[in-house]
């Protein structure tokens, strides 16, 4: 369990107002993110690894200050980009989930060690040697969580992780998010996986508009855009 | 759409080590512009091509990779031969020819990986004098092997998407599109490298730097 708390924060870019003034406490195992698009959802996720920095307040994850400690807090947040395609940065699948490890220096026996351990966990260490650009979708956003979950963090952020996936890869997507042992966040416009949490969290123009368990936060949402 | 530029195989130039390979390719590029001659030009060019042939990869893949860069090869060439004369325009030829082949010929063989190793042991010596921060570059190359083809895919797409509004080729109106999007991939990029720990102080790290931000 990752504990996650904000105190007032805010994110301005400019004279704008991304997040405005946002307090919350998160210690779910699964936190789903619901809005619509440009309500500040992705910046909010953002956040928790220190991708974007608190203009004000302070944001706490794992009792870690992000603004203080963000290496520190990437060790233990990983995140999973809505586009594989950008997170993706080597070639060669292999050689790509030991990017962040050779990041952390660790010896290549280890590297390929946790490598191997991590593919198979996914059931994807066929596609060891495969060239990622002729992986299909669903197999890229797998290599992109193992990618993510090969430095063994204790949260995983994800942003519309099903968002460009077909039925079956998209079922394969919520499978493994459900069975994971690492806690997640997840930013989606996919209602079904945010059924699948124990708690939602829905941005409404940058602040909270609603806080609690999936089904009510869904029912808020979908009422809201309808 | 133009696949990643390494094709895995366990040939003989496979199994050269990647510094060997970047040195090897290093010299060659010095050598080809020390002689106007188009003799050894040309027969450094017919090596280049023998050793491209040597690295199994399909031929058709090979030329999918190659025809983009033939075409200013063919510019270059044909700018010589009006504005110079025949025997500078071949040898012009020759030492474009042999030496995108000799490039070829180790981005084909080479893992990104050992690229990348190779090129930051190689910069270490500059690293350590605050010359260059050899995990930059190295880095820079890697990510220029990954996205050449996804810019080639880019390209692509925005073509048939102009071509299916009856838009005729033209390349400004490929330019813009291409430009802007690569950017805004650029930018998820960063972050994607930013959240994996690129630049965070490794394990073992003195306490003075894990704590530099």
């Amino acid at each position: 369990m990752t504990d996650i708390v904000l105190d007032n924060v805010s994110v301005k870019r400019g004279a704008s107002i991304v997040l405005d003034s946002l307090t919350l406490a998160l210690s779910e195992r699964r936190v789903a993110v619901l809005g619509a698009n440009g309500s500040g959802k992705t910046t909010f996720v953002k956040l928790l690894n220190g991708l974007v920095l608190p203009t004000a307040g302070r944001l706490m994850v794992a009792g870690l200050d992000v603004a203080r400690d963000v290496h520190a807090v990437r060790r233990r947040v990983s995140f999973v980009f809505q586009n594989p395609d950008n997170q993706i940065v080597f070639p060669i699948v292999r050689e790509d989930l030991a990017f962040g490890l050779r990041n952390r220096g660790m010896a290549k026996d280890e590297i390929a060690d946790r490598t191997a351990t991590v593919l198979a966990r996914l059931g994807i260490a066929h596609l060891a040697d495969r060239q990622v650009h002729g992986l299909s979708g669903g197999e890229k956003q797998l290599v992109a969580l193992a990618a993510a979950m090969v430095t063994g963090p204790s949260l995983i952020v994800f942003d519309e992780p099903t968002t460009h996936l077909d039925l079956r890869n998209r079922n394969r997507i919520r499978a493994v998010i459900g069975e994971m042992a690492e806690d997640a966040v997840i930013v989606t416009h996919d209602l079904e996986l945010a059924r699948d949490c124990e708690r939602a969290v829905v941005i409404a123009d940058g602040r909270i508009g609603f806080d609690g368990c999936p089904a009510a936060a869904i029912d808020w949402y979908v009422g809201r855009c309808s | 759409m133009i696949g990643s530029l390494y094709h895995p195989g366990d040939t003989p130039l496979h199994r050269i080590p990647a510094a060997a390979k970047l040195g090897f390719l290093f010299a060659a590029g010095l050598a080809l512009f020390l002689t106007d001659s188009p003799a050894p030009l040309a027969a450094a060019a017919a090596a280049a091509a023998l050793l491209l042939a040597a690295t199994g990869a399909p031929a058709r893949s090979l030329w999918r990779q190659l025809r983009a860069v033939a075409l200013i090869i063919a510019l270059v060439f044909a700018a010589n031969l009006a504005f110079a004369d025949a025997g500078t325009a071949f040898a012009v030829l020759c030492r474009l020819s042999a030496l995108v082949m000799a490039a070829m010929t180790v981005t084909v063989t080479t893992r990104t990986s050992d690229m990348l190793e190779a090129v930051e042991r190689g910069l270490s010596p500059l690293g350590r004098m605050g010359l260059a921060n050899p995990a930059k570059v190295g880095l820079a190359v890697a990510l220029t092997l990954r996205f050449v083809p996804e810019i080639f895919g880019h390209y692509r797409e925005i073509r048939d998407a102009q071509a299916a509004r009856g838009i005729a080729a033209s390349p400004l109106a490929i330019l813009v599109p291409l430009v802007v999007r690569n950017l805004k991939a650029a930018e998820d990029i960063a972050a994607a490298i930013d959240a994996r720990g690129f630049g965070a102080p490794r394990d073992g790290a003195s306490p003075k730097e894990r704590h530099r931000p």
